[in-house]
């Protein structure tokens, strides 16, 4: 069942996708702009993930290479590596924010400036979430 | 940390693959423990530890810090 449930939604995903892109057309100025645009957007987003699911469930991979593969996503090392890569990004992230907000402080101001102070609090209120949640897994 | 594995697969003709393979690990992390870039978990020195037929203090070695 949950085979057939991966299997499918590519393709689901694919048809909804240019139903979305059609219905965008068919509908034209009839309908505000935005709601052109979000049907658009959502249709080039079902058609990209759709397109991509169907082009890897055509790829066929021997057992040996899948099972290499699986084991490089579990590795200990490799879990290591991302978890410290994710961490680092964060930290770069929140430096670069802070930097567009100097920046907007100094040149611009007004709205963008509340703007990237919700992002940066954002950022740091899901790392706190994140570092809550797994306080209470491990 | 330092540990014997190198020595230990070289003695017993057991090629990086093999262990990885042995261990369910990548071949990398092999070569990273060997090295010592890299410290084994306990989960995992224990199934290092395992696959020699030896115990975890006899394959890594825990070297205390001075000051």
């Amino acid at each position: 069942m949950k085979n057939w449930f991966k299997k499918t939604v590519p393709f689901v995903m694919f048809a909804a996708a240019w139903a979305l892109i059609l219905a965008a057309f068919l509908l034209g100025e009839r309908v505000p702009k935005q709601i052109s645009l979000a049907l658009f957007t959502l249709g080039g987003l079902l058609l990209g993930f759709g397109a991509v699911g169907i082009a890897l469930s055509r790829i066929h991979v021997s057992p040996e290479l899948l099972k290499e593969y699986e084991r490089g996503e579990k590795d200990e090392r490799n879990v290591a590596i991302r978890e410290k890569a994710a961490m680092s990004s964060w930290y770069w992230t929140l430096y670069m924010l802070w930097a567009v907000f100097m920046a907007i402080q100094i040149f611009v101001g007004g709205l963008w400036g509340v703007a990237i102070s919700v992002v940066i609090v954002l950022h740091c209120a899901f790392y706190m979430v994140n570092i809550h949640r797994w306080n209470k897994k491990l | 940390m330092t540990n014997r594995i190198a020595e230990l697969r070289k003695a017993r003709k057991i090629s990086q693959v093999e262990l990885a393979d042995g261990v369910d690990v990548t071949r990398q992390t092999i070569i990273s423990l060997e090295s010592g870039r890299y410290n084994a978990s306990l989960l995992l020195a224990h199934k290092i530890a395992r696959y020699f037929g030896l115990t975890i203090e006899e394959v890594f070695l825990f070297e205390e810090e001075t000051t």
